[in-house]
Formats: structure tokens, C-alpha cells, sequence
């Protein structure tokens, strides 16, 4: 895909602050109408990927483009104008009610807003108190409607869903599937795999500042296996072949083994069938909220 | 409806506008009535002539008591006022600065189609405005009083020259944590300098007269470009008001350079 009809095009961008490195190397394009995912483990990079996205920072290095645009901070605001952003811990204009901030926002936007009333029902905010008084929850779903307001051709979401209750996840759910019906662009970090899975068509994985993977949600479907468990006093027995995340644990001249499998089942029957002096076994579903929280434990770990 | 960043920014500042327009209303009307007792009192002559001379310097000269026009410029406009303003526009310049940046509002409003040289601008214009309306508070609390004191009158030539400088001199205090704050993003950074500035302004203009090292460093003062006795007796300096009028736009200019650029917290 040329730069051109990449909604975003990050090339080689790197960010540091001081010696530090936040970002290092991205290169990512995501082309119009794609719901994308963006996952990773606190510091791994993610705030920092988005907040240079949207020019608050100058990449050190690469190229960042929206539209087909590059983006740096004195010029970034020329494409806001088809952007839409919300993130979890967004401070609003503290002073103002929720009304003055839509009504001021929709004025900057100079676009059309038909869809303010729509949004209002859906996500039902409290819009006469200043928005200093109101809760995190309340906050957050102004921030939405105001992310959402005159369907902008792309929405930046920054773990947009942490302060909202099950009901209003939900109404942002479907705002996000009702946009991809309609050919929009919705590029949001979550750490809830659910939600990625429900409504992204594409999950990128950042670790350490790195993009790590950049699967569809059908290749992210297809991490789940078996999660294994076996205790044996035999404490020379080795895992199966294929077998991934493993752990030895030896308590009392008992070895306990533990891996996730995901090759063929009859192979490890017979490697079941084989295992000497046996003592308990317990194999049960790998889910993919498993796969998912095994990718952040190895970011912590690491960390 | 707010309709832009210098809209929001007047609003959001609306008690800050009242509280100090009221204060130095109030601060005026203090002043002007002591008018009286001040250019009345042979025995305060006596008083400030055994002085020290680095004291007399945070009084001013006795001569000027005796006319209510260069009374208000010595008691009202020189030294006290240039203080209590600077320090409001400092406090002004500091939080249209950086305290959006800290809070992390300005992201959000960076989110929208604002330029930041707009942004910066707007909140600097809406700075200027707010230092007008709190001198409009001090022109009233000076003419509200005066009818009521005898032998208090001042050409309104005369009073339009004092305020117009002092307006300048506000805008160069404020200009210079705003716009320190506008290229660091830091308020340490805003505060130190403004800090630095106005206690070396007062410092320098108080005791300048009278310590001879001090002295040599006297035009360092901003102080130092707003004589308001002079502007009552000889008029404006114009070359003051360049000083004045110079710092504040080199200083905007850099900071719209450097803040179209750096990365926002």
C-alpha cells in the first residue's frame, strides 16, 4: 500500500527522551476502513506511538503521516480536523459544562455534528455540571461523544473503555462496529482483549517499544491451544516438542510441568502415554485471554 | 457560546478578573483617600527626612505629596502598584502557560484543529485583555474616590499616560512567564524567572539610588523603564516604552517559534 492511501503511516519512527528510548523503529500502515488494535503492557509504548501520531511530539527519528500528510507539531492540527481522539485518563476543560466543551469543539470541528444528538442518547452523559465535578466515568463518556462528534474519518482511541461501566462498553462497542460498516478508521489501545476481539480486524502488539506482532484477529484467534499440567517423580522428563511457555517446579521429588500446546492432540496423548512414574495430569483449555495475558506477563518480566 | 481558545480563556479566568479588578479598585481608593493626610502631614516630612537614603527610595521625594498628580504617580503608580500588578501578571502569565500543559488539558484542546501559534496567540491576547480589565478596576477606584477629596484632580492626559505605561509594564511582567512557560512547559522555569525578574526589578529600583554598586545595574530594572512621576512631569518617555514594548514582543516571538515545535506533556 503507497503512503497515499494509508489512513496512518508510521516509517521507521523512533522517540526518545534523553537516552531513553519509548518507540524504537515502528513502521506500521493502516489503510482506510480497518479497526485496529493496539495492544501492550504499561510502558510499552503505546501512549507514546499515539501522543507522536497526533504530533503532541516530534518523532527523533522516521516519518509519521496522516491522510497521507506529514505530520509534525506546528502542522498537526491541519489534520485534526478529520480526527477524532479520546483517551482513558483525558483531562477535559475543567471549567467548562459538557455542553460548552461539545458546543466549543463542534465550532473548532466546522463540520457537521448530526450525529451529536445520537451520540447523547447513547452514551447519555451528564452535560450541565462543570466538568470538573463530574466522575471519571462521566468524564470519559463526554470524551467519547466528543471523539465520535461529526464522524470524523478517523477516531484515536487511547484505552478509551478503563473508566466506563459494562452498559456504556457496550454502547462504545457498537458505535466502533457501526463505524466500521461505514468505512471509517478506528485505531484504539485497550488492554481488554475482549473488546479487541470483538471489533478489530487487525491487533498490533508493541513490547518494549517495539512493534512486536502485527496479526489479524483471526490469527490471534488461532493462539489458543492446551494448557498442560503434570506432575511426575520422574524428574528427567522433558515437555513435548511444540510445547511453549514452560515452567519446572521440583517440590518434595515431584517435578511439575507446565506448557501450553498447540500441536497435534494425539502426539501428546503419546507423549502422556510415555511419561514415567506419572502422578497427576491436568489438561484444559488455552484461551485466548491466557495467550493474551502470557504476552503481558513476558513484557513485565522482562521489564 | 465560547467560540475560541481567547473566549474560553476569559472565561475561564472570570473570577480571577473579578477578584483582582475589585482589589486594585480597591487598592486605588485606599490610596487616593489617604491623599489628604499624606500631602497635609508636616510631621511625616520631618519622619522621612532622618530616614536612610535607601529608605526615602521606598517612599519617594516629599516635593511630590503636594500635587495630587504626582502623588498618585509616586504612592499609587511607582513601585507599589508595578509589585501588585507584576505579581497578578506573573501569577496570569504562569497559569495561561504552563498549568494547562501540567493538568494535561492541553493535549486534549491540541487534539482539536487549534494551531498551537493560534493557541498561543489567543491566550496571550486574552492575557493583555485581562491586564486591561483590571486597570479599568484601578481607573475606577482612583475616579471614584477623587470627587470626594478635596484638591484631588489629575488631567485625564496626564492619568491616560500613567495608565498606558503601566499597561505596557504589565504586559512585559506577564509576557515573561508566559512565554518562559510557553518554551519549557515547565512552571519551575516560568516562576524562577519571574521571581528573578521582579524582586531584581524592586530591588534594583528601591535601593538602586542609594547604593552606588546597585546603581550601576539600575537599567537592568523594569522598574527602571517606567518612571511614573517623570511621565506625569515630562511625559512619556518614548524610548521606555520601546524597552518595554521590545522585550514583550521578542520574548512572544521565541516562544511561538519554540512552542510551534517541542513536544507537549
Amino acid at each position: 500500500m503507497n503512503d497515499t492511501s494509508a489512513v496512518i503511516s508510521l516509517k521507521n519512527v523512533t522517540k526518545q527522551f534523553g537516552k531513553f528510548t519509548a518507540v524504537g523503529n515502528v513502521s506500521l500502515e493502516i489503510p482506510a476502513g480497518q479497526i485496529v488494535g493496539f495492544v501492550g503492557a504499561n510502558g510499552a509504548g503505546k501512549t507514546t506511538t499515539i501522543a507522536t501520531l497526533l504530533g503532541f511530539l516530534n518523532a527523533s527519528q522516521g516519518e509519521v503521516k496522516l491522510f497521507g500528510k506529514a505530520i509534525r507539531p506546528s502542522a498537526a492540527h491541519k489534520s485534526h480536523k478529520q480526527i477524532g481522539y479520546a483517551a482513558g485518563d483525558m483531562e477535559l476543560p475543567a471549567q467548562l459544562t459538557g455542553r460548552q466543551y461539545l458546543a466549543f469543539l463542534g465550532r473548532q470541528r466546522k463540520g457537521g455534528v448530526d450525529n451529536y444528538k445520537d451520540l447523547l442518547e447513547r452514551f447519555s452523559p451528564q452535560l450541565d455540571k462543570k466538568i470538573h465535578t463530574l466522575s471519571r466515568g462521566n468524564k470519559q463518556k463526554i470524551a467519547l461523544v466528543a471523539a465520535f462528534l461529526g464522524e470524523p474519518a478517523l477516531v484515536v482511541l487511547d484505552e478509551p473503555t478503563s473508566g466506563l461501566d459494562p452498559v456504556m462498553q457496550e454502547a462504545f462497542l457498537n458505535i466502533v462496529r457501526e463505524y466500521k460498516k461505514r468505512g471509517k478508521t478506528v485505531f484504539m489501545s485497550s488492554h481488554y482483549l475482549q473488546e479487541v476481539m470483538d471489533v478489530c480486524d487487525r491487533v498490533l502488539l508493541m513490547s518494549h517499544g517495539k512493534l512486536e506482532q502485527d496479526v489479524t484477529t483471526a490469527q490471534l484467534q488461532a493462539m489458543g491451544g492446551k494448557q498442560v499440567h503434570v506432575q511426575t517423580s520422574y524428574k528427567a522428563t522433558k515437555p513435548p516438542k511444540g510445547a511453549e511457555s514452560i515452567t519446572h517446579q521440583i517440590d518434595d521429588d515431584l517435578l511439575t510441568l507446565r506448557f501450553v500446546y498447540k500441536g497435534d492432540m494425539t502426539e501428546l496423548q503419546r507423549w502422556l502415554a510415555a511419561v514415567k512414574q506419572l502422578k497427576d495430569v491436568e489438561v484444559s483449555e488455552y484461551n485466548l485471554e491466557e495467550a493474551f495475558k502470557s504476552l503481558y506477563d513476558s513484557e513485565e518480566q522482562a521489564a | 457560546m465560547i467560540r475560541s481558545i481567547y473566549g474560553k480563556t476569559l472565561y475561564d479566568k472570570r473570577f480571577f478578573i473579578l477578584g483582582w479588578t475589585i482589589g486594585l479598585a480597591a487598592i486605588a481608593a485606599l490610596l487616593v483617600s489617604f491623599y489628604p493626610a499624606m500631602h497635609q502631614d508636616d510631621a511625616l516630612g520631618g519622619l522621612v527626612q532622618n530616614m536612610p537614603a535607601a529608605f526615602k527610595g521606598l517612599i519617594g521625594s516629599l516635593a511630590d505629596l503636594s500635587r495630587f498628580d504626582t502623588y498618585i504617580a509616586s504612592q499609587l503608580f511607582d513601585i507599589r502598584l508595578p509589585l501588585i500588578a507584576g505579581i497578578m501578571a506573573i501569577i496570569l502569565g504562569i497559569g495561561l502557560s504552563v498549568a494547562d500543559e501540567e493538568k494535561g488539558e492541553l493535549r486534549t484542546i491540541l487534539s482539536l484543529p487549534i494551531g498551537r501559534t493560534k493557541l498561543l496567540i489567543e491566550r496571550w491576547l486574552a492575557m493583555v485583555t485581562i491586564l486591561a480589565v483590571t486597570l479599568l478596576g484601578l481607573l475606577a477606584g482612583v475616579y471614584g474616590v477623587v470627587p470626594f477629596i478635596d484638591g484631588a484632580t489629575i488631567d485625564m492626559e496626564i492619568m491616560a499616560r500613567l495608565v498606558a505605561m503601566t499597561g505596557l509594564m504589565m504586559v512585559a511582567f506577564g509576557t515573561i512567564p508566559f512565554a518562559i512557560g510557553m518554551i519549557s512547559g515547565k512552571r519551575a522555569a516560568a516562576m524562577a524567572a519571574s521571581v528573578l525578574v521582579i524582586i531584581g526589578s524592586f530591588l534594583l529600583s528601591t535601593f538602586g539610588q542609594a547604593v552606588d554598586w546597585l546603581g550601576n545595574y539600575e537599567k537592568l530594572s523594569l522598574l527602571h523603564y517606567f518612571p511614573a512621576v517623570d511621565i506625569v512631569k515630562d511625559g512619556i518617555d518614548g524610548k521606555d516604552a520601546v524597552v518595554l514594548g521590545g522585550i514583550t514582543l521578542v520574548l512572544l516571538v521565541v516562544a511561538i517559534v519554540v512552542f510551534r515545535r517541542r513536544d507537549v506533556a
